[in-house]
């Protein structure tokens, strides 16, 4: 079973012109240096951008093409960052065509689509069998967090478990602007990976299950710090199942207006030096948060913000989204290195962004090529400066 | 299917990770932008990363007899980048590199440099290689120059050949040659195309991979002009939109863009995309002329406005004075056309050629036509693209999804070649539909047939093209 209506999919799929802008398109005029990180930073077939991908959708789709694991692999080497989808001069969303493409065609095996999807239904979260140690940072903040609440923070999974100490901070900034905040006591996987690689029938299940858990916490709104569980919950929970959920904000959209007012004070750091942002693609190109984060990092006194060559709706992705990190992790974290190099170019001392998965990736890819540069959360930041 | 013992000597030259026989990948190099034309599954592709592997490959394909066909952006619409059946394919784009030689006023470019890297780096040295075609952000400057292509800037440079000064060639046999000075071993750099006699460089503008691979091309730029007019001028007959534009050529007026459009057309087009562009709601006239002129001088750029505003009421114009128009067509150019020839959602096919400006109106006539006999819609405009020539672009549109439309619009397309030669006009390369349209040059093919048999004997490079000799 499957949400899409097929027909309309051909109908979008067949607006590609095959013009191959979406490879590798250099203009400045409208931000661009480049457009696939897959392309860029792969072998570079055609198959790796976008043009190639919806040919192999296509064929797969007509039957002109065996619907197999290995004919159907470009269909998930591509981070769905959705770069294509902002310069394709052509009336479609190309990006979001794949994410559908992925869903129609969950038939064709892949192994690690089905083992993610099978842990986040059996585990709650896609790393881990103890769902529950992702409640463990809570221990660490030096006061109570409940599991009810008004205002609710959905720490994600890869907080939670992998970075804990974005959630830590996370914790420590709401309790310095005042905020009584609640923390589940088991919170369940958002399910955004289920849905990018195409097991959305999985992923409903999951979010009724969410959704419950989310209203028995007694919930009004719901922050995250995952750019990710934020796309996932404020628009697909309500657009693609039809569930009611809380407003959901991310933490940079919450806190901005208490920084403003002067609820939220923040001081200089000596250490603090250029600072440059990431926009990671679900929180920038998907929902159109660009200027929260960047007015925060602007209100810390003594932050130089510089800008990447390319920001905003032509930002280079982090190379983690789409579910590309558990696909092909080398080429992710290859991606990461090169997203990290861009901060370089411009001499940045730290690069800072707003979603677990991209810091996990981006520091695997300063990693990989030496870089000193520091990656960080952006809570982290703020947790630092707190008055 | 390609060899396997082929595959592993490709391998040798560029590495595993740069061959491919996988299918999904084959299909994807099986088409290109051009529409309403068959897929071809080539048999493998390679990606090689300078000269010196190109050179090995094609004596591979040589020693085994396998077609080949050059590829760059695969922007190509007609059907000039479409494999052989099993053929190779030898993908460009690794070849990167970009070397300006500043006091000589040019560049060389490897044959995976696209217009929109181009552009960005010459920026920087305030300099530009003025004429871009309208795909200009995926198409390469080597692609351009072996389709013999023109764009926005042709209206004041010439087509892209013009702006050639020499290529490095790799011949079918696997030989390197360097064209123009840079023949000379001890040439400072590309300063001059024609030396040594005959001009080589010429031999491969145009050529569609057909005589060989192209691995850099040296191009002329210039500075970049500061100083811009933008102006539309309006006529109600074909005769004075089409004088008013020779005489803008013959009074040297430096529109670098001067697009000429039907009144309908246009009001077609800016009720679709006017608003999005800042194009005010005007009702066009029955022919409009859209120029930009551009200069380093702005006294030069004045007298030349000036002048065009003369010149049109002399025509019995009238100066419209809209200037979002042309403004967008130039300082958009990597862009708007891109963005106007999707946003309607037809697929079309195109049959780019040259008129001569008075002959404009022929090219739209001779739509109208095929579009009347077929029952389909379409259009044609088209911009000054030289000396003395006019590039008409007819689209003829067609529903992606209705195999009937579509073929209508292949035979209507067909036969338009054949009714647009019978009106003098002239296509830029020998695409392979050309071959059926022209005749009463028996001569000139043979001639183009011994030239073919001379550079490549097994006839492996490209061979649908040049009329498939
Ligand atoms: C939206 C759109 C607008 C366009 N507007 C214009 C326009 O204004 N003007 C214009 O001229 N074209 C235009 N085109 C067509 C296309 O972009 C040009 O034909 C372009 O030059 C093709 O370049 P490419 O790098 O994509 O070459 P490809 O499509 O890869 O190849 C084109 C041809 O050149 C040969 N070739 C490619 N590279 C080499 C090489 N290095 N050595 C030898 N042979 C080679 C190929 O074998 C093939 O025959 C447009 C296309 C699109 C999609
Ligand atoms: S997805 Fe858009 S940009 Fe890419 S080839 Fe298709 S039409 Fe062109
Ligand atoms: S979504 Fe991103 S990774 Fe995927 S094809 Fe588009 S630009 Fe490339």
């Amino acid at each position: 079973m499957t949400t899409i209506d097929l027909d309309e999919l051909l109908e979008n799929l067949a607006q590609c012109r095959r013009c191959g802008i979406c490879r590798n398109a250099v203009y400045e005029d409208k931000g661009f240096d480049g457009v696939c990180p897959v392309w860029k930073n792969s072998a570079g077939f055609e198959t790796s951008f976008m043009r190639g991908r919806i040919q192999v959708a296509l064929a797969l789709l007509d039957g002109r093409l065996e619907k197999t694991e290995e004919n159907a692999e470009s269909l998930f080497s591509c981070t769905l960052c959705g770069n294509c989808t902002s310069i394709c001069a052509a009336e479609f969303d190309p990006a979001k065509c794949l994410e559908s493409v992925r869903e129609v065609l969950n038939e064709i095996p892949n192994a690690v689509r089905d083992t993610i999807a099978k842990k986040i239904l059996e585990n709650n979260n896609p790393y881990v069998d103890e769902n529950k140690t992702r409640r463990d940072w809570v221990k660490e903040v030096g006061f109570d967090i409940p599991g009810t609440g008004e205002v609710l923070y959905f720490t994600g999974c890869t907080a939670g478990l992998k970075l804990p100490e974005t959630a830590k901070s996370t914790a420590k900034v709401l309790n310095a602007a005042g905020v009584n905040f609640a923390v589940l006591e088991e919170e369940p996987c958002c399910g955004s990976v289920m849905i990018r690689t195409g097991m959305v029938e999985e992923a409903k299940k999951n979010a009724e299950k969410a959704l419950e858990m989310i209203a028995k916490s007694g919930a009004k709104k719901i922050v995250v710090t995952c750019a990710g569980c934020l796309k996932t919950l404020r628009e697909d929970y309500s657009e693609r199942f039809g569930l009611d959920v809380p407003e959901v904000l991310h933490m940079v959209e919450y806190l901005k207006p208490l920084i403003e007012s002067g609820k939220l004070k923040l001081k200089k750091s000596s250490e603090i030096k250029k600072i440059t942002w990431h926009d990671p693609c679900h929180l920038g190109r998907a929902l159109g948060v660009y200027e929260e984060p960047r007015d925060i990092l602007k209100a810390i006194p003594g932050v130089e913000l510089v800008e990447m060559e390319t920001n905003r709706e032509a930002a280079m992705c982090c190379g983690s989204g789409g579910g590309l990190r558990s696909y092909d992790g080398n080429l992710a974290k290859k991606i990461a290195s090169d997203r990290i190099q861009d901060a370089e170019a411009i001499d940045a001392d730290i690069l800072a962004t707003a979603c677990p998965f991209c810091e996990h990736n981006l520091k695997d890819g300063a990693n990989r090529i030496g870089s000193k540069i520091r990656v960080v959360d952006i809570l982290d930041l703020i947790s630092k400066q707190l008055q | 299917m390609v060899d396997k013992k082929v595959i592993t000597e490709l391998s040798e030259i560029v590495g595993e990770e740069f061959v491919s026989t996988k299918q999904d990948i084959l299909l994807a190099y099986s088409v290109s932008a051009s529409m309403a034309s068959d897929a071809v599954l080539p048999g493998a592709v390679v990606r090689p990363v300078d000269t010196e592997q190109v050179s090995k490959i094609l004596q591979v394909a040589a020693r085994y007899n396998i077609p080949v066909t050059p590829r760059s952006g695969g922007s190509s619409l007609q059907e000039e980048v479409i494999p052989e059946p099993d053929g190779l394919v030898i993908e460009l784009m690794r070849l990167d590199k970009i070397k300006l030689h500043k006091e000589l006023r040019s560049v060389t470019v490897g044959s995976g440099v696209t217009y929109g890297v181009l552009e960005k780096f010459l920026k920087e040295h305030d300099l530009f290689l003025p004429v871009y075609p309208e795909s200009a952000l995926v198409c390469t400057v080597a692609g351009n120059v072996a389709v013999n292509g023109a764009g926005p800037g042709s209206s004041h440079f010439g087509c892209t050949g013009e702006l050639v000064l020499g290529v490095e060639i790799v011949l079918p046999d696997g030989k390197i040659i360097t064209t123009g000075s840079e023949a000379n071993p001890y040439s400072p750099g590309p300063f001059q195309r024609y030396s040594f006699g005959p001009d080589i460089t010429g031999l491969f503008i145009g050529s569609l991979g057909s005589f060989g691979i192209i691995t850099k091309v040296s191009m002329k730029v210039f500075k970049r002009h500061k100083y811009y007019d933008h102006n539309t001028f309006g006529f109600e007959t074909h005769e004075q939109a089409e004088q008013f534009m020779v005489d803008v050529k013959q009074n040297d007026i430096n529109g670098v863009f001067t697009s000429l459009y039907e009144g309908p057309v246009l009001e077609l087009f800016m009720d679709m995309i006017g608003e999005e562009l800042g194009v005010p709601k005007y009702e066009w006239p029955f022919r409009t002329v859209s120029m930009t002129i551009g200069r380093v001088r702005e006294d030069m750029m004045r007298s030349d406005a000036e002048l065009a505003k003369k010149l049109c009421e002399k025509h019995g114009g009238h100066v419209i004075g809209i200037s979002q128009l042309p403004y967008q067509e130039w300082n958009g150019r990597l862009w708007f056309f891109v963005r106007a020839c999707y946003v309607h959602g037809w697929h079309w096919r195109t049959l780019y050629h040259h008129q001569t400006p008075i002959n404009a109106h022929r090219s739209v006539e001779e739509i109208r036509d095929v579009m009347e006999k077929y029952g389909f819609l379409g259009h044609t405009a088209g911009f000054a693209s030289g000396h003395s020539s006019f590039n008409a672009y007819p689209h003829l549109y067609f529903d992606p999804q209705d195999p009937e439309d579509e073929q209508k619009i292949r035979d209507a397309h067909k036969e338009l070649a054949k009714t647009l030669f019978k009106t003098g006009a002239v296509p830029f390369k020998l695409a392979p539909y050309w071959a059926d349209a022209i005749e009463g040059m028996d001569n000139y093919m043979a001639f183009l047939e011994l030239v073919k048999k001379t550079i490549d004997p097994k006839k492996l490079m490209n061979p649908r093209v040049l009329g498939g000799l």
